[in-house]
This record gives C-alpha cells, sequence and structure tokens, in this order.
C-alpha cells in the first residue's frame, strides 16, 4: 500500500493497518506530537474500518457495531425531529388544539410513507438488531463473562479472545437482524 | 463507560416496551395513526406510564448515542483540546436534544382529546 504523496518528504513507519504513518521530522523538533494533520488522521481511522484486510471476525464485530451505532444514532435524530412534528414542531409554544396535531403528524406521516424511508427503516431494523444483540456480547465480556481462560500462544496463533460462545452470540446477531430486517420488509412493505 | 452499558441494558427493556406496543398490539398502521386505536400515537403519550417509559428511553439513547459518538471520536484521534472539545460539543448537543425531546412528550401529554 502507498503512502500519500502530499504529506512531502518524511519517514515512513509502517504500521499494523497496512498504512504508512508519514512523519516529517522537520516539524517533529520541540514538538512530542506526530506531525499528521487531523483530516488525514481521521480519514484513515474511518477507511480503516472497511478494510478487511487481515481482520478476524472480532473485528468484523467492532466495525459493525460502530457503523450500526452512528446509523441508529442518526435515526435517533430524525426520531425526535419527526416526532416533535406531534405539537407542531418549534413553531408552537402551547399546548395545541387536537385537531391541529392531529393534521401535522398525518401530514407527517404521509411524507414519511413512501419506498425510500421504508427501505431505510429495513436498514434501520437490522441495524438495531445487531447493536443489541452484540452488544449484550460486549456487556457480558466487558463484566467478564465468557471470556475464557488464558491459553498458550501455539501456531497458527489465532486470537483466543473471541470465545465459541462469543462466536455464537455474533452470528446469532446476524441471524437475528436479517430476521428483524425481514419481518420489517413484511410490515413495510406487506409482502 | 459503566453508564454506557447501564443505558444500553435500559434501552433494551425500555425500547423493547416502546417496540412491543407500535409493532406488536395490532395493525402498524392504526398505531401510527394519530388517534383511533388503543395504541395511537395521541393515547401513549397521554398514558401516563407510556409517556413516562418514552421520557426514560429518551434519556438513556440520548446518553447512550452521543456518548457511542464520543467514544468513536476520541478513538480517532487523541489530544486533551480534542477530547475537551468533542465532550462539550456532545454534551451541549445530548442537552438540546434532551430538552426538545422532553418538551415534545410534555405537551403531546397535555393535548385535550
Amino acid at each position: 500500500m502507498k503512502s500519500d504523496s502530499e504529506q512531502g518528504s518524511g519517514v515512513l513507519y509502517p504500521t499494523n493497518d497496512g498504512f504508512f504513518l508519514n512523519v516529517d521530522i522537520l516539524s517533529n523538533i520541540g514538538d512530542n506530537q506526530l506531525a499528521i494533520p487531523i483530516t488525514t488522521e481521521l480519514r484513515k481511522a474511518i477507511t480503516g474500518w472497511f478494510i478487511p484486510y487481515k481482520y478476524n471476525i472480532e473485528r468484523w464485530a467492532y466495525a459493525l457495531q460502530r457503523i450500526t451505532g452512528i446509523g441508529v444514532t442518526a435515526y435517533f435524530l430524525a426520531h425526535i425531529v419527526e416526532t416533535g412534528n406531534v405539537v407542531g414542531g418549534l413553531s408552537v409554544w402551547n399546548t395545541p388544539s387536537e385537531g391541529f396535531a392531529r393534521d401535522i403528524w398525518t401530514a407527517t406521516f404521509q411524507f414519511l410513507d413512501n419506498p425510500l424511508f421504508d427501505i431505510g427503516l429495513v436498514v434501520i431494523g437490522f441495524m438495531l438488531a445487531y447493536h443489541t444483540i452484540n452488544g449484550i456480547r460486549l456487556t457480558l465480556t466487558e463484566f467478564g463473562w465468557l471470556q475464557g481462560k488464558p491459553a498458550r500462544p501455539d501456531f497458527p496463533y489465532e486470537p483466543k479472545s473471541f470465545t465459541k460462545s462469543q462466536r455464537a452470540i455474533f452470528w446469532f446477531s446476524i441471524f437475528f437482524a436479517t430476521a428483524t430486517a425481514v419481518y420489517a420488509i413484511t410490515v413495510l412493505f406487506g409482502v | 463507560m459503566l453508564f454506557h452499558y447501564i443505558t444500553g441494558l435500559g434501552i433494551v427493556i425500555v425500547g423493547g416496551i416502546h417496540l412491543f406496543t407500535v409493532f406488536l398490539t395490532g395493525s402498524y398502521l392504526q398505531n401510527l395513526a394519530f388517534i383511533g386505536g388503543p395504541y395511537s400515537v395521541i393515547e401513549i403519550y397521554k398514558n401516563v406510564i407510556f409517556a413516562v417509559t418514552l421520557e426514560l428511553l429518551l434519556i438513556f439513547v440520548d446518553y447512550h448515542a452521543l456518548n457511542g459518538i464520543r467514544v468513536i471520536l476520541i478513538e480517532f484521534h487523541q489530544g486533551r483540546g480534542w477530547e475537551r472539545g468533542v465532550s462539550w460539543i456532545l454534551t451541549i448537543a445530548g442537552i438540546a436534544l434532551l430538552v426538545y425531546g422532553t418538551r415534545t412528550i410534555l405537551i403531546a401529554n397535555a393535548i385535550i382529546i
């Protein structure tokens, strides 16, 4: 993998992710921090999630947990705005009449009732289900369950942290998320 | 991070109730209509127990989501200024979301039907 040429002259350090850190020695004098522009660092940090090179399944679980978390957060923001329309949004500052609120809610629901948003809801359903089950796995491991015993590192040095029970929960989370997406399709599209 | 796990488990319970009332208590279209069914939108807001459930869900998801974004961002880049800036901006955003969501629940609860 090549390094970014826009970084100018510097020293290349290979990292475990297959990237090269391009560190400009001259700009580091008197400074403890590596001279990488923050935009480059953030871009590499995000794209690292999507590069499966040398990933094991635990790292896939991690990347999916992050991506689904961001997706569900985006849905949460939209949901707060959407449900705010029950009372007429920010233009209303006292209790509206029932007819006013009903008209605004019905208009909002009709605006959202199209295949584009329905497909979005199917994806959100998948994300929410995966994030829930995998999150339960993470909670269990955080407090010490499903960890397995420390083992001697033998060839081929497969990571021991992702135990069989954790694998089972991970694959169940994928299955459950798929089932949720199928259920969402049947509800939203009436298949 | 302990709160992240506590709110996560809280969401499983309270969010489960929320999804149950929307999807498993009858027709989806009836439950998402403004009025007309036992679990329609305004009936949920008018019911004190369900309104409290929604408020709890709002608090839990608000904390869990924004703390999750915070964790991701301070994993991407380390630095005192970055961490403090990210934490403050997301705290303010979280409080704003909490206030707006609570306002929705309180006003909808007060609508006379």
